[in-house]
């Protein structure tokens, strides 16, 4: 069977490793035992058999349970790295979102206020426009009335005159024709023949 | 249509001569030609009658009974130059008949006649007045065809020959209610 350099490495770590825990069982049992060398050497009886259980354990863990490890951990790691790569995308693309959604809002905050100004502008205009022009509507409706009062007033004065005058003149008449005796109207003919102008043209 | 004013003219000059011909020889000129102005004034003023002497569809006959009923009273020779007149339908040149025999009586009288309206009937004295005074303006005699007509209240009208003096109170106090209007009129405003 052939092994590779880096697992001569580990299996040389390993050795190492299980020495130093073959030492220490044989140490502690040499302290139980209590006498000189016998506490350092390792009794071979327990030795060996523990020696091949290490050994195998160590096999098939490096057959088996160091790869799957190793490539779990791997790939938890590139999995990782690109959650974390993914959520550094992920800010700088959310940053970009932000800063783009804060231009957008400040555009459109500037939008609303011009749309806002403009209305208030045109309202301000429409009212103005609307005020003068009932302005004048009132001014021709006042003009109107006030000369439709005259002309009224004027006729009403016309009439009362005219009535005034006919009262007069009926009046008048009236006491000339019961008043005068006939010697009256041959006098008043009198006066009025010679007062009067020629009734000759030529 | 000049022959036809010639034509007319003609026959208003006969009417009028016929008419004082006859006059003449009742020497009643003058009256005749009073009793023509009255029956002038009459037709005048009355339309129902104006329209029977003038209505062509009312028999002739008919019409003279109306005429005769009207004028009866009035000198023959008048009446029957009326009866003429309204079988020959010219009744409609009443007035010019009128107007030409006032200018032969006049010429035939060698004197200027003028109507005169009072609202009472003049005296001698208001004549004498008169007849002064117009002949003064005209310079020939004058004779008067006195009309009385109450309703102009008072004062004298006088025409002829187309002029006319209005003295009468119904025109000085028409006169009076158009300068009192005119004055209230343009006093106020």
């Amino acid at each position: 069977m052939k092994i590779s350099a880096a697992g001569r490495k580990s299996l040389s770590a390993s050795l190492l490793v299980s020495g130093i825990l073959a030492a220490v069982p044989s140490v502690a049992f040499a302290a139980e035992a209590g006498s000189g060398a016998s506490l350092i050497i390792p009794d071979m009886s327990e030795f060996i058999p523990a020696l091949l259980a290490f050994l195998v354990l160590w096999f098939i863990l490096a057959k088996f349970a160091y790869p799957a490890i190793t490539g779990m951990l791997d790939k938890r790691a590139a999995t990782i790295k690109d959650s974390l790569e993914q959520a550094e995308t992920a800010r700088i693309e959310g940053e970009r979102l932000l800063e783009r959604y804060k231009a957008e809002l400040n555009d459109a905050k500037k939008q609303a206020a011009a749309i806002v100004a403009d209305a208030k502008k045109s309202g301000e205009s429409v009212k103005a426009d609307i005020t003068a022009q009932a302005q004048v509507q009132a001014d021709e409706m006042i003009a109107k009335a006030q000369l439709a009062i005259e002309a009224e007033k004027n006729q009403a004065i016309s009439e009362l005159q005219s009535s005034v005058a006919d009262l007069s003149v009926a009046v008048a008449g009236r006491l000339i024709g019961e008043d005068l005796s006939d010697g009256e109207h041959r006098k008043l003919i009198e006066r009025y023949v010679k007062e009067a102008g020629s009734l000759n043209a030529n | 249509m000049p022959t036809d004013r010639n034509l007319t003219r003609q026959e208003v000059s006969t009417y009028a001569t016929c008419l004082l011909e006859a006059a003449r020889a009742e020497d009643a000129v003058f009256e005749v030609g009073t009793q023509l102005q009255n029956a002038l004034l009459i037709v005048r003023a009355n339309m129902r009658l104006r329209d029977a002497l003038k209505e062509p569809s009312i028999p002739s006959a008919k019409r003279i009974e109306v005429l005769e009923d009207v004028f009866g009273n009035c000198d023959a020779a008048l009446v029957e130059v009326l009866h003429v007149m309204v079988e020959r339908d010219d009744i409609q040149l009443l007035s010019r008949v009128c107007e030409e025999y006032g200018v032969l009586s006049e010429q035939d009288l060698n004197a200027v006649i003028v109507d005169v309206t009072s609202a009472v009937a003049l005296d001698d004295h208001l004549r004498e007045v008169l007849t002064t005074k117009l002949s003064e303006d005209f310079g020939s005699d004058i004779l008067l065809r006195e009309y009385v007509d109450p309703s102009i209240l008072g004062g004298i009208i006088m025409s002829t020959h187309g002029e006319r003096i209005d003295a009468s109170m119904t025109s000085q106090l028409e006169h009076a209610r158009g300068v009192l209007s005119t004055e209230l009129s343009g006093g106020d405003r």
